[in-house]
């Protein structure tokens, strides 16, 4: 947990994103997941589907190898490598030091391999980085010293902490729970809540019938038969990012600057796959929103607690966004919580819902200029 | 003697789930209600305080809790995998103490959770008048991110309704019922257009003296295995006023009704 005195920012972001006729993420009877909210049954799709797919778009988005991590049982050779670059040191002393500074931590050896250890180790590659921080000024020193005297001087580096703090930004963001390894575990930096439709939407089914090409004349009926659920909603998307967990976690605010900023992309470009071929639901979001907050991170699902209506042929995105928009002013003004920062990506044209965005989020702007003044605003 | 706070919370969303002693693996329940645990745990996550740091003073609080808005019990289909695409992890451990994997391998996990649904409770948290000032403060502006107990469930806004002298008893029988004004036209088209002056809902208070004993006092929330005691609780009923208009053709909707214990 962060020092409970450091700065606390949290990036909020709303999405609104309509689907046409899909089963995104379904439940064991193979239909759309659901949930009652306003007395009305929605469309659901669950939070670890989205996780799960915002993951998975963090390796298109062209993340810098620092901020990921190895899975190697090669810590040592890695560490010995990474500090005869940084110092000059030849091969055999560096990998002396490297040994000894894995030690404390009582990494044992590979009984078959000497230098491998026993089992895979998951760490960032920033981590190497400050191990070899560690002992780097005085390497050169460290070489003349004996294997005892060497471990005895570096008995009290801070190993052990430099290996827990500056995770991977996918462990930073999503945590770590090893229950049966203590103080190994990462508090996660992000929240992301069900995506639920704005509006009251039924399940409904599809039957289909399926040909056989090559069934013979005379024989009738159809080669198979089923039936697959599937709604159409407009949802409504919320995530948050502590800033100030993701900066622990990190050990390094600029890190989780661009990490906060990565899951904010990922976030709002990713879509779960569920029937992606029989349906393709890939859309892009009609609103993106981005909150950042000093207090308290605020969902804005109150805004469709009373089901979104479409009359008169609006279609359900429009006045999502009209109720969005109202909420965050309500909040805004009347509860006296106002946002630090705020921006939003969104193409709604009508007069009245451009000016209430406008009010509640200011200007539109393109996403990629809202991701740039989001890590601008984060840098401060 | 010294002075006491009363701190009150609003917890509502659209989904909520307040695990209870049955947690295992692959099924995770609710209880109809928030339970201290999670109440204690969400405030401990307020304050920053780490998962195995000791309760200290919020081992001493005592709570109450009324169901305006009671909700009903979602069931989620949930699957485990790992996102890598690589075969998960057995339960089983080699002589080192590490999981091995499954044989055969297995990329999928089935499992169930459960979540109340559309529901909203009033909490009212008691203690010390200090600590509730550092608590109360704490719940306006968290160090973590909050949750009502479920990472996925985030509570809406206002959390904090405020704080009072009042003991837990008086905070829930005088405060307002928190159903919105939407929920308010849904409890009457589910009550076909009744309007009646009040409404009962149920509530459940810390009461040395009380008939029913939960297990959910909490005494660690260590990753390595959370521990609960039990304490002692009284469960009753509290009329609330509507403030629904009394049309002349309007049913007073206040006939027997066995099942309002149940919150149905």
């Amino acid at each position: 947990m962060s020092d409970k005195t450091t700065r606390r920012r949290f990036i909020d972001v709303h999405v609104l994103q309509t689907v046409p006729p899909s089963n995104l993420n379904r439940d064991d009877a193979g239909s759309p997941k659901e949930a009652m909210y306003g007395g009305v049954r929605r469309p659901r799709a669950s939070s670890q589907a989205w996780k799960r797919a915002t993951r998975l778009a963090f390796a298109a988005l062209g993340i810098g190898e620092d901020q990921l991590g190895t899975r190697t049982k090669q810590i040592a050779d890695h560490l010995a490598e990474e500090l005869a670059a940084r110092t000059g040191l030849d091969p055999e002393p560096a990998a002396r030091i490297a040994a000894a500074v894995l030690a404390p931590l009582g990494i044992t050896a590979s009984k078959n391999k000497a230098e491998e250890t026993a089992y895979l180790l998951f760490y960032g590659n920033r981590q190497i980085e400050k191990l070899v921080d560690l002992v780097a000024d005085r390497a050169a020193e460290l070489a003349t010293l004996d294997d005892k005297k060497l471990l005895a001087e570096l008995a009290t580096a801070e190993v052990k902490s430099a290996l827990m703090t500056g995770h991977p930004i996918d462990v930073g963001l999503f945590g770590r729970m090893v229950a049966n390894v203590p103080g190994i575990d990462v508090n996660a930096a992000c929240q992301v809540a069900h995506a639920l439709a704005t509006h009251a939407a039924e399940l409904e089914f599809d039957y289909y019938t399926a040909v056989d090409d090559r069934q013979q004349s005379d024989s009738k009926g159809a080669g198979m038969i089923g039936r697959i659920g599937f709604n159409s909603a407009t949802f409504y998307r919320y995530g948050t990012v502590s800033l100030h967990q993701l900066d622990t976690n990190l050990g390094n605010p600029k890190a989780a600057v661009e990490a906060a900023s990565a899951f904010v992309s990922a976030f709002v470009r990713s879509m779960p796959t569920g029937y992606g071929n029989s349906f393709g639901h890939r859309t892009m979001p009609q609103l993106v929103a981005v909150a950042v907050r000093e207090d308290q991170p605020v969902n804005l699902v109150t805004a469709f607690e009373k089901p979104v209506q479409a009359y008169g042929g609006t279609g359900y995105a429009e006045p999502s966004a009209t109720a969005l928009a109202t909420e965050q002013t309500t909040i805004t003004h009347q509860w006296g919580a106002p946002a630090l920062w705020t921006g939003i990506t969104h193409a709604f044209t009508g007069e009245d819902t451009a000016k209430a965005l406008g009010t509640a989020f200011g200007p539109a702007l393109t996403f990629p200029t809202l991701i740039d003044n989001l890590t601008a605003e984060l840098s401060r | 003697m010294t002075e006491a706070t009363t701190l009150l919370l609003r917890l509502a969303a659209p989904l909520q789930a307040w695990g209870d002693h049955r947690a295992v693996v692959d099924t995770r329940h609710t209880s109809p209600m928030p339970t201290k645990s999670g109440v204690i745990g969400l405030l401990g996550a307020a304050l920053g305080r780490e998962r195995d740091e000791p309760l200290g003073a919020l081992a001493e609080l005592t709570i109450g809790v009324r169901a305006d808005v009671p909700g009903t019990l979602l069931r989620d289909y949930h699957t485990v995998s790992d996102y890598r695409g690589v075969p998960l992890l057995s339960s089983k451990v080699n002589g080192k103490g590490r999981q091995v994997g499954t044989s055969p391998a297995r990329y999928t996990m089935t499992g169930e959770r459960f979540y109340l649904q559309d529901a909203a409770f009033l909490v009212a948290i008691h203690g010390p008048a200090p600590v509730m000032a550092e608590v109360t403060a704490a719940a306006k502006a968290p160090v973590a991110i909050l949750a009502l107990g479920r990472r996925s469930c985030p509570p809406t806004f206002p959390l904090v309704l405020g704080t009072t002298a009042d003991p837990i008893a008086d905070v829930l029988t005088g405060h307002d019922w928190l159903a919105s004004p939407h929920a308010r036209t849904l409890w009457q088209r589910k009550h076909r257009g009744a309007s009646p002056a009040t409404v009962e809902v149920s509530a459940v208070l810390d009461d040395p003296n009380g008939d029913t004993i939960l297990q959910d006092q909490p005494l660690s929330y260590a990753s390595s295995g959370p521990r609960h005691t039990s304490r002692r609780v009284r469960h009753t009923l509290i009329p609330l006023p509507t403030g629904f208009d009394p049309g002349p053709d309007a049913t007073s909707g206040e006939g027997h009704d066995p099942l309002a214990l149940l919150g149905w």
